[in-house]
């Protein structure tokens, strides 16, 4: 066993055996040439490459002992973080990788040859220094094991045994090296992979799960939003959307400086802080100065962008300001246009840090589009030609799922995104020449009642005291409606609206009876809908009962 | 989110209950109870404001009425600010009782017309204010 080695150096150290236990240097293969490339094709099938690390040493595994043929084959890997090998994989002692067994560095046969880096061969393993039970309790006697190294870095043992005495040789010490230099980059470099598909996997779970679950639904809008990863590595991009007071929609998006799970974090600190500061109904500037001031307050440097903009569905106007982001987008039927607004330093930027507030109509038919950089970042091309490239990509008529859709169809590169990216879009719906509704008799919906019929009488050209004494009139039709329902099953009523020559009428229905009012109060919706309107017509039946109501809004 | 808000204040014996976004037959009674949670025996009077209200119809001056008729039962005043142009006062003029309540313009005038008993109570022992 002294054959000259041309291995790396510190497979060259000899030691000093210990009791049972020879230490052998590695040899040339002193295999036959035709047995040398059977041995090799065995061990290096490409085929096995194609498998994943379990099956791969599984096969590995089956082959070595074949080769050898020998009754038991073991891999451990080395874990760093306990300094012990890890029973991984095996074949004729599957028990102990069942076990879990783990061996500290440094003593036994398997820890001393991981330790030492050096190959061991015990002829008898009744007389040798042998940690591991189960060797002994399988009946082994005796053993051969060679480290496992990938670029100077002991990764693991591998180790095969004989129930029956045998002097292990040259040849098999040959063969147990191939299939150790065979063995080892591929673990190595799966290992890596789950420690990296690890990571990721955490961050893109917590990036999944700090971005909002579903978007707030209000009448007069539609929303879509979309948020995709780079390629490798999960960012701080968010959206957000949420309902505020008086049926208006809060929609923020934003991008912190950075990457991997710590700006995942910062990303979900950010946007519960401007969620909750929106709640004070404060307007988009002031909100953003607020998370501002937050960032400012924050033990560690950090840096974000940020967009956040007030829709009001009932006129389409919107309030928007921008903390250092990307100008939104407003793009229709026949085009787009870029919200030019000055942008404001970034949250975390400068103390005292203050944001304009602009303000803008997004008519019906027309969607406001916001996005973060990763959308629309192309090296070599100026910003301002991809948020051109956008507007013309998405512009049309389209449903905003569709939109977004499109956005990332077309502005997403085949080879993944090497930032990553979100986008939000809210379309102020078309506003139809006619209602014609079913609606639930329950009181919640009431108030998206008014908010259609405010949009609806602002298309139809009613002012402000025109559109406020309409909605209360309707809305107590309703109210009668909703309160008349007492079938068991899930009671309806209609609501209707048509306008001609400056004449709307309206009618509610329902299939209930009309209930005499109850004392001074009850009769009060009545009151108000015959003072509010022009023309009031009750008509009760046996099958339900209709209010018709006529109002003129122009001569 | 809900339709409406209501916010409190204490003001020595007098709760000022601020009512704003929408009061409709979905939420009427909810406010209701909150208000009337909200206002303790030992207090003088109640200011509802409903200033910054966006829609008040029926079903919210029906809640008026039960509230005025409750606080009374208790010996407690009722005051509504609602300013001449506001969602609410258009309500109550259309459905006619915009006389039937107690109304004061704005917050502060209401304040002032429970000042002086105020101020002298605060001079109790035992009594302290906020």
């Amino acid at each position: 066993m002294d054959s000259v080695t041309d291995g790396p150096p510190e497979n060259r150290r000899r030691f000093a055996p210990r009791t049972g236990q020879t230490v052998l240097t590695p040899v040339e293969p002193a295999l036959a040439p035709s047995e040398q490339v059977e041995t090799l094709y065995r061990l290096s099938d490409p085929a096995l490459s194609e498998l994943g690390l379990n099956e791969f040493l599984d096969a590995l595994l089956v082959r070595v002992r074949e080769t050898l043929k020998v009754d038991t084959v073991a891999i451990l890997l080395y874990d760093a973080a306990t300094d012990e090998l890890v029973a991984r994989a095996a074949k004729g002692i599957e028990e102990e990788v069942e076990a879990g067994v783990r061996l500290p560095l440094g003593q036994g046969f398997a820890g001393r040859i991981a330790a030492e880096r050096v190959a061991i061969f015990i002829p008898d393993v009744d007389h040798a220094d042998i940690l591991n039970p189960i060797l002994r309790q399988k009946g082994i006697q005796s053993l051969l094991g060679i480290p496992l190294i990938v670029e100077g870095e002991m990764i693991g043992v591998l180790h095969v045994g004989s129930l029956r005495r045998r002097e292990f040789g040259p040849r098999d010490l040959a063969v147990l090296q191939v299939a150790a230099a065979r063995a080892a980059p591929g673990i190595e470099r799966a290992r890596l992979l789950s420690a990296l598909e690890r990571e990721h996997r955490v961050a893109m779970i917590l990036q999944r799960s700090l971005l909002p679950k579903r978007l707030a639904n209000v009448v007069g809008v539609e929303t879509a939003a979309r948020y995709l990863p780079a390629s490798d590595e999960v960012g701080g991009d968010w959206y957000d959307v949420f309902e505020l007071a008086r049926g208006r929609l809060g929609v923020a998006i934003g991008d912190v400086v950075g990457h991997g799970v710590g700006a995942a974090a910062l990303m979900g600190q950010l946007r519960t802080a401007l969620h909750a500061y929106a709640m004070h109904d404060l307007g988009p500037a002031k909100t953003l100065e607020l998370v501002d001031r937050y960032v400012q307050s924050m033990p560690d440097y950090a840096m974000a962008t940020a967009s956040y903009a007030v829709i009001e569905p009932d006129t389409g106007e919107v309030k928007i300001a921008s903390a250092g982001h990307l100008p939104a987008i407003v793009v229709g039927r026949d085009g787009g246009r870029v919200v030019e607004i000055a942008p404001s330093a970034p949250l975390g930027a400068f103390s005292y840090g203050r944001v304009q507030e602009h303000e803008l109509v997004v008519e019906p038919g027309e969607t406001l589009v916001l996005y973060t950089d990763g959308l629309i970042e192309r090296p070599g091309t100026p910003l301002t030609d991809s948020i051109e490239e956008l507007v013309r990509v998405v512009h049309g008529p389209r449903s905003v799922e569709d939109l977004v859709l499109r956005a990332v169809e077309e502005m997403v590169p085949p080879g993944g995104l090497r930032d990553d990216m979100a986008i939000v879009a809210i379309q102020n719906r078309e506003i139809d020449e006619e209602l014609r509704l079913r609606l639930r008799a329950d009181p919640k919906v009431l108030a998206e009642i008014r908010h259609l019929l405010r949009r609806w009488l602002r298309h139809q050209g009613a002012n402000d005291s025109q559109t406020l004494e309409i909605t209360l009139a309707v809305s107590e039709a309703c109210t009668n409606a909703i309160e008349h329902a007492y079938s068991p099953a899930p009671a309806e009523f209609s609501l209707t609206a048509t306008a001609g020559d400056g004449l709307l009428t309206f009618i509610v229905s329902d299939a209930g009876r009309w209930r005499a009012p109850r004392g001074h109060d009850r009769g009060r919706g009545l009151t108000i809908i015959r003072a509010a309107m022009d023309d009031v017509e009750v008509s009760a039946s046996e099958t339900g009962t209709e209010i018709v109501m006529q109002r003129r809004i122009a001569p | 989110m809900n339709l409406a808000d209501v916010r409190f204040s204490d003001h020595d014996r007098v709760v000022v209950a601020r009512v704003t976004g929408e009061v409709d037959l979905s939420n009427a009674e909810s406010i209701e109870s909150a208000i009337t949670e909200a206002t303790p025996n030992q207090a003088l009077a109640l200011i509802l404001d409903v200033s910054a209200l966006d829609y008040l119809d029926s079903a919210g001056i029906h809640l008026i009425y039960k509230l005025r008729e409750r606080l009374r039962t208790r010996g407690q005043t009722l005051r509504l600010v609602i300013p001449a142009a506001s969602p609410a006062n258009d309500a109550l003029r259309l459905a006619g009782v915009s006389q039937v309540v107690d109304t004061a313009q704005s917050l502060e005038a209401a304040m002032r017309e429970f000042a002086e008993p105020d101020a002298t109570r605060a001079q109790v022992p035992g009594q302290g204010s906020v």
